[in-house]
């Protein structure tokens, strides 16, 4: 089964509507970056098994980009009240 | 009578392939990961190193993940010259194996043709084969006529949507029984005196002073100076245990099977153009996966109606005589993705802690060699040089891997 994701602009779409952007991670200063910070920005990822905060972009829609949490073992939507409770 | 034939068929005899056993409190080395990879491991440590005080750690049952969901091909037509060696060799070992763990794996070296739909994709096919022929592994490139020759459903008109160019054929390739491998480590692993323990999750791995000292399960604590992280599609978390994190992305691959059908594919046929690869197994089935989905997931049993529709007209498009025919079973699978299509092979900061992960979806071919170097690894404490260049340093060293241009190239970004 497939599923839907939430666009801020046109609401719930189909998955197959967008691009998955990466996780959201802070980008390092460009200034005073080390190469060593700067590869592990670029390649490392969490791989969070559960609620993940994440880009998405929606190619074939309004192309707009965005941020979604999402659970990676579900795929559903998590809100941030939920994941406390 | 009946007491013969039970006595025949060996009730009241043990004949399971393992045992359950007693979580000890203490392992000489913990291999995290039932599947091809940490069970070849094992299998090879106590085999070649003497190393049998050792704990196989599965979450679930042994082959749950993408061991017992790979589509079950062999092949070593990889892209670059640190990589070829190693599935080459892998491609060797399978006949040695059925021999020494006394298994049927079904071994069928039917070879691989990789189908080139255009001008560029032939180039890059012929760049590979030279790689290929140079590094001694076989292998080489035909065009539309001696593709069609190979395999005859093949449409090579102008009528599909990407006409066929061309191919690479690499006659030892083929097809493994995926199951067959994992249980027949799993027997010889056990016989060897090492202990698998499935249902056991891993909830912790303690590090003291810089090295490696235990591992807390929902069973039990363990200490340990070794742990093998060979999770797969798991790695990631299980590295994050210990504070690595990895460049992988866990992404779902979702294969299926067809009804059977007469006998009529004699090798395995792939396409990337297509996002398509497709063998016939021994019952009959057309066995075939596709792309990956472009987004991270545990999800396995999700599984999309746009891939069944995509699979069939791939196959359709390449082979007409495919139109009509029913899929059977879908299921999905995780694949732990590294940037340059390549895996991570890697001891770390921490000593002790080792990493056999990163293998996307092509770690089935590579898994007994793999374990039999893992294993030299971690007894002998030095790294055997044919797995040096799959080390993690290689992302913050900006030397990644050339394997980006082989014939598949998936990534969460195409």
């Amino acid at each position: 089964m497939s599923f839907l994701i939430e666009c801020p602009h046109c609401g719930p779409r189909n998955i197959y509507e967008f691009r998955f952007g990466g996780e959201v991670k802070p980008r390092p200063d460009e200034n005073e970056v080390t190469d060593e910070e700067w590869a592990d920005y670029v390649y490392l990822a969490k791989n969070v098994c559960g609620a993940q905060d994440e880009w998405w972009f929606h190619t074939k829609g309004c192309g707009c980009w965005f941020t979604v949490t999402r659970d990676t073992r579900t795929n559903m939507p998590v809100t941030r009240e939920e994941e406390k409770a | 009578m009946f007491r013969d034939i039970t006595s025949r068929f060996g009730r009241g005899t043990d004949r399971r392939l393992w045992h359950k056993r007693a979580l000890q409190k203490s392992y000489d080395a913990v291999i995290i990961g039932g599947g091809l990879h940490g069970l070849g491991a094992a299998y090879y440590l106590g085999r070649d190193h003497g190393m049998t005080n050792v704990a196989v750690l599965e979450r679930r049952y042994v082959g749950y993940g993408g061991s017992g969901r790979n589509t079950s091909i062999v092949r070593s037509n990889q892209r670059s010259k640190e990589n070829i060696p190693l599935y080459d060799e892998g491609m060797k070992l399978w006949p040695e194996l059925m021999r020494e763990l006394d298994f049927n794996l079904m071994y069928f070296n039917c070879g691989n043709l990789n189908l080139a739909h255009s001008e560029a994709e032939a180039s890059a096919f012929k760049m590979t084969v030279a790689t290929a022929q140079y590094m001694g592994v076989q292998s080489e490139f035909l065009n539309a006529k001696e593709c069609k020759k190979l395999v005859p459903q093949l449409d090579i008109s102008d009528r599909p949507r990407y006409p066929i160019f061309g191919g690479m054929y690499h006659p030892p390739g083929g097809t493994v029984r995926h199951d067959a491998v994992v249980w027949a480590l799993a027997k010889g692993a056990d016989k060897l005196g090492i202990h698998i323990h499935q249902l056991t999750e891993v909830q912790g791995i303690d590090v003291e002073n810089g090295k490696i000292a235990g591992v807390r399960t929902d069973k039990g604590n363990i200490r340990t100076p070794i742990v093998l992280n060979a999770a797969g599609g798991y790695s990631p978390t299980v590295s994050t245990m210990v504070g690595i994190d990895l460049p992988i992305s866990v992404l779902p691959l979702q294969a299926m099977v067809s009804e059977p059908l007469k006998p009529f594919l004699h090798h395995v046929v792939s396409s990337g153009r297509y996002h398509a690869y497709a063998s016939q197994s021994l019952k009959g089935e057309i066995v075939t996966g596709s792309h990956m989905d472009p987004w991270p997931t545990y999800n396995t049993t999700y599984t999309t109606a746009r891939y069944l529709k995509h699979q069939g007209e791939a196959l359709i498009e390449m082979m007409p005589c495919m139109r009509g025919t029913k899929f059977m079973r879908i299921w999905a699978g995780l694949t732990d993705m590294t940037p340059d299509m390549a895996p991570i092979m890697s001891d770390s900061n921490i000593e002790g802690y080792y990493m056999d992960c990163g293998w996307g979806y092509f770690g089935f071919k590579s898994g007994p060699i793999t374990g039999r170097y893992m294993a030299q690894w971690l007894a002998s404490r030095k790294c055997p040089d044919i797995l040096g260049p799959f080390s993690l340093r290689r992302y913050r060293d900006y030397n990644l891997q050339r394997e980006t241009a082989a014939t598949m190239y998936y990534t969460p970004w195409n």
